[in-house]
């Protein structure tokens, strides 16, 4: 068990730089999530934590050793693959026993050890059987059944539950967090779903063209993103946003010239700043009376069964409401929205930075 | 019938024609070689070709007493089995370099001697062999004949390793093994059919190569295809022996082709696609 520092790292293919400067701190038994879209350098990041990439510039260390030059054999991490990675020419046992049997454990050491991995994660009866006899979700728990048994300083998992289906993903979701509390190991975990990270995590770190967007607990992220980035990627479906403008008579859209209903204190960080970007998660719509709110048309309704998602034409663009199920409008109908009020969020126009 | 009916028919009836044409070329002469090692030595050029004759094993008995046949035979099968060995202890790890690296050079190089005609490597063997001593020893039919085997065998198991997924690699570094112990322990398992594949293509054109033992090896280290040219004379040829030894030459690598077939084509498309 150890923590993690990251220090001015910098990661460089050749002349293209995926990691501009980089610093980080995850604490000890910290369970860390990083999550952002596709080429945003978090598996690179990983992959570097792990020993499997090098770094180009800066400084890495897990507990209180600096480790840059150090091989990922010796770097006592335990990481669980995409594909889980699993040795298909090994039992499972031996899959699980092999890093101990490396490392000279004794053999009833190896077998106790290999054993209570298994109990943990239900996988005694498959113990004797190679990986291809499993299904995707018994070899995911081999996978992480394999790093358990080697009490690591971290477990690192890249994306593990891509391959598997819906409704196995949240199960085996909610055993790798019951797992992270059981075993209070320091744990990193890279997703592009925003869910896995939000359910997770300790902590978030947001990441984006290999820049730190935010670090923070997911309720912070979710509740005061610090740019319009974060704000649009945490969060399903993703947050609103519309050009919005001081004027004498209020709050006004950009486009199309619309009143917006904002409370007092969001209204006089817009006041201050004259204009800005007006972000509206689509769970803190409400829909009102007639005289109280935007009057939008219906374009489509989604019933997801355990709410309704509103599709709404506003200021120029799209625009989506999440509703209570029993609120059922059709297409072409005229509702009025209004914002709940100290749910919304104010970003610069220029930069994306919120405005507090 | 319909149109695509009829036109799948004709393609199949094609197919069948090629098959048998590519099967005719290509048997032809070895059906030819073998008739002709069970004919009496005067019909075995005889003009036109005789299909109907007293089959006689003369020529087989000529070859035993005339030629100290197991010696040549035994003598083939040390070259053989020692390049081939040579060529899997070399090539293997060659091999997973090159697809661990993915630093293609070496590999392409290995191809280049592999394609060159053999008389380019001769010269230089025969002058450093005959300059340290060891024209005529096994050592260097066996160093000569590993320019045939190590790249046959590279070139085999590359696809191989490099179908097996980075991340079981990968793994295994996390895990703790060294780069040599993931070949030992992860690769090489791995990729055992194509090892097996890689040996036996290596045996069968080592055992079946002709130049260097022609003029590497003496008496005492001659090859079994090498001592087959002793019946081709200037004068007269003994066609009969000649296409006995041919014969018996040829039967160990058809044996091994035979009865390994179906791996054989399996291994050689090994790592073609991923599991």
């Amino acid at each position: 068990m150890a923590s993690i520092s990251i220090r001015s790292l910098v990661k460089r293919y050749g002349n293209f730089t995926v990691i501009p400067d980089l610093n980080l701190e995850i604490a000890d038994h910290e369970f860390v999530v990083f999550v952002g879209p596709s080429g945003c350098g978090k598996s690179t990041l990983l992959r570097i934590i792990a020993g499997l990439e090098p770094i180009s510039s800066g400084d890495l260390y897990i507990g209180d050793k600096r480790v840059n030059g150090v091989q990922a054999a010796q770097r006592d991490i335990a990481m669980v693959f995409q594909d889980y990675a699993l040795y298909p020419h090994m039992k499972v046992y031996d899959n699980m026993s092999f890093a101990l049997e490396l490392r000279g454990v004794p053999n009833a050491e190896i077998d106790a050890r290999v054993k209570r991995a298994a109990a943990l994660l239900h996988i005694e009866p498959y113990l004797d059987r190679k990986p291809k006899e499993l299904s995707g979700g018994q070899r995911q728990r081999v996978a992480m059944g394999r790093a358990i048994v080697r009490n690591p300083k971290a477990f690192l998992f890249d994306e593990p539950l891509s391959n598997l289906d819906a409704k196995l993903r949240g199960q085996v979701r909610a055993e790798i967090k019951a797992l992270s509390q059981e075993l209070k190991t320091t744990m990193v975990f890279v997703t592009h779903d925003q869910i896995e990270a939000m359910t997770m995590a300790d902590r978030i770190v947001v990441l984006q063209s290999g820049t730190i967007q935010q670090y923070d607990t997911p309720e912070i992220v979710y509740e005061r993103p610090a740019n319009q980035f974060v704000a649009g990627f945490i969060g399903s479906p993703a947050m609103n946003f519309f050009p919005v403008e001081w004027r004498a008579e209020g709050a006004i859209l950009s486009q199309g010239g619309t009143a917006v209903p904002l409370d007092g204190e969001t209204a006089n960080r817009l006041r201050r700043a004259g204009s800005a970007v007006l972000g509206i998660r689509p769970e803190h719509f409400a829909v009102v009376d007639a005289a109280d709110g935007i009057a939008v048309n219906v374009r489509l309704v989604e019933p997801l069964g355990s709410d309704t998602l509103i599709h709404f034409d506003l200021a120029g663009g799209s625009a989506i409401a999440r509703v209570d199920p029993a609120l059922r409008p059709k297409v072409g109908d005229r509702i009025t929205v209004r914002p709940q009020q100290g749910k919304t969020h104010l970003f610069d126009a220029a930069n994306g930075q919120v405005l507090r | 019938m319909t149109d695509a009916a009829n036109t799948d028919r004709w393609i199949r009836r094609l197919n069948l024609v090629q098959l048998v044409l590519a099967g005719v070329i290509i048997m032809a002469p070895t059906v030819w070689m073998v008739l002709s090692s069970f004919k009496p030595s005067f019909e075995v050029t005889a003009y036109p070709p005789t299909l109907v004759f007293s089959p006689t094993l003369d020529n087989y008995v000529e070859l035993t007493k005339t030629t100290p046949f197991l010696s040549y035979a035994l003598n083939s099968l040390i070259v053989t089995v020692g390049s081939t060995a040579l060529g899997l202890l070399f090539g293997i790890p060659a091999a997973f370099a090159v697809s661990w690296t993915r630093i293609s050079w070496p590999a392409i190089l290995t191809l280049a001697a592999r394609m060159a005609p053999g008389t380019l490597f001769l010269l230089p063997w025969y002058v450093m062999f005959r300059q340290i001593g060891m024209i005529g020893s096994f050592t260097a039919l066996i160093l000569s004949h590993a320019v045939i085997t190590l790249p046959i065998v590279i070139w085999v198991l590359l696809p191989s390793f490099d179908g097996i997924p980075r991340s079981v690699f990968e793994a295994a570094q996390v895990d703790g093994c060294s780069v040599t112990r993931i070949l030992w322990r992860i690769a090489l398992p791995l990729v055992a059919s194509g090892v097996a594949v890689s040996a036996i293509l290596a045996f069968v054109f080592s055992w079946n190569y002709f130049l260097f033992a022609l003029v590497l090896s003496n008496g005492d280290t001659k090859t079994l295809i090498a001592a087959a040219f002793n019946f081709i004379g200037e004068g007269s040829t003994q066609w009969g022996a000649l296409m006995a030894a041919a014969t018996l030459i040829a039967l160990p690598p058809l044996v091994l082709a035979a009865l390994v077939q179906r791996w054989l084509v399996s291994g050689l498309t090994l790592g073609a696609v991923k599991g």
